[in-house]
């Protein structure tokens, strides 16, 4: 063993260096996919801040894992879960849509895509945001979110089609 | 259609406020310092924490499922169980027990606990550690983490009175009575060989 291995402090400092590291190059992208989330900067800078606390904590045991940015989506998607089951989703507050606005819909009712990532499931939006804000493989997502491949082509499926209802055909 | 979406994507994040994120890095640090820290007292305390592991090996991705369960004894920051205490979440004899006081608890209040304890015929030992003496020995425990220990002052850290008594079995009286005296904070019991530091508590 060499003295840097042997030596803790700088083991600790060469550890602390890199999670610093990690978060600068990866703290923006991260917001965005929580505000995509949660329609809310405040509450994305929030869910991102404990995002980096809960990985900071184990940072020894993943900080060589293959793939530290999957292990960050699925932190925070975890968190946005559990959120939206404590809160039962009283945040989303808008009214109902119509059942089937499609083409009738007109042009100045058309909801930002936020909003309408808003009206969807959460889990149908942690898909959507993944896969194409995030450009993940439907592999890499069906993992960051512990379901199965089918399960994501159903969910991307359905919530593009829903999207697609909500936004407008061009969409 | 995908590349259109992707735009659109974008798009709506256009208006991000943008956010510092070497500050985001420093507080990672701090909070989640903290809870390594408390989870490593959990992990000497033995308390029956199993730690479910699941390996996601889809596509390059490797990293575990769950985070650990919450720690079944916390004792505050700064405090370390002893090694051969044997803790448990809900005791009902305790050799050794920690009474930690609130912050900005009163001298007549202390007083009032010294008091008792010195007049308890249970207790057979007492220790007590003020909170600029748990500063201190914070400081030495920490001196790797100069980020940390820059984040607590000694009025973070409790003081504490570290007790041994007589008989396990009338733990749970003691901390009944004592538990209802002004400035008390919390109170954790531990079963510990005579070896241990009174209290059960580093």
């Amino acid at each position: 063993m060499t003295d840097t291995l042997t030596n803790p402090k700088s083991t600790a400092r060469t550890a602390d260096e890199e999670f610093t590291a990690f978060v600068e190059a990866s703290a923006t992208r991260l917001r965005r996919t929580a505000y995509l989330m949660c329609r809310d900067w405040h509450l994305a800078q929030d869910l991102t801040q404990q995002t980096f606390t809960k990985m900071y904590a184990s940072w020894k045991r993943i900080r060589t894992s293959a793939n530290l940015e999957g292990y960050s989506r699925r932190v925070l998607m975890n968190l946005v879960f559990d959120r939206s089951k404590r809160r039962s989703g009283s945040e989303i507050v808008l009214a109902e849509l119509p059942d089937q606005p499609g083409r009738e819909t007109a042009p100045e009712l058309r909801l930002a895509l936020v909003d309408a990532l808003a009206r969807m499931g959460v889990e149908d939006r942690a898909v959507l945001v993944l896969r194409h804000a995030e450009d993940h493989s439907v592999e890499t997502v069906a993992t960051i979110l512990g379901v199965s491949v089918s399960v994501v082509k159903m969910r991307n499926a359905r919530a593009l089609a829903r999207l697609r209802e909500m936004l407008g055909d061009d969409f | 259609m995908n590349a259109n979406l992707r735009d659109q994507f974008d798009r709506a994040v256009g208006d991000d406020p943008g956010a510092d994120v070497g500050a985001m890095a420093a507080a990672a640090v701090v909070a989640g310092g903290r809870i390594r820290r408390r989870r490593r007292l959990t992990a000497v305390a033995g308390a029956a924490t199993v730690v479910v592991m699941g390996l996601g090996v889809v596509a390059g991705v490797n990293f575990q499922t769950r985070e650990p369960a919450e720690p079944a004894v916390t004792v505050p920051m700064g405090f370390s169980l002893a090694q051969d205490c044997n803790y448990r979440s809900e005791e009902k004899r305790a050799t050794d027990v920690a009474i930690f006081g609130k912050t900005g608890i009163t001298g007549r209040d202390r007083a009032a606990i010294r008091d008792a304890l010195g007049a308890d015929g249970r207790v057979k030992e007492m220790v007590y550690e003020s909170n600029q003496e748990a500063y201190e020995r914070f400081v030495g425990l920490w001196k790797d983490s100069p980020e940390f220990v820059k984040s607590v002052t000694p009025e973070s850290l409790p003081e504490s009175f570290r007790v041994r008594l007589k008989d396990a079995r009338e733990f749970r009286s003691f901390r009944a009575e004592y538990a209802k005296m002004a400035g008390v904070q919390d109170i954790i019991g531990n079963v510990c060989p005579p070896s241990a530091p009174v209290g059960g508590i580093k």
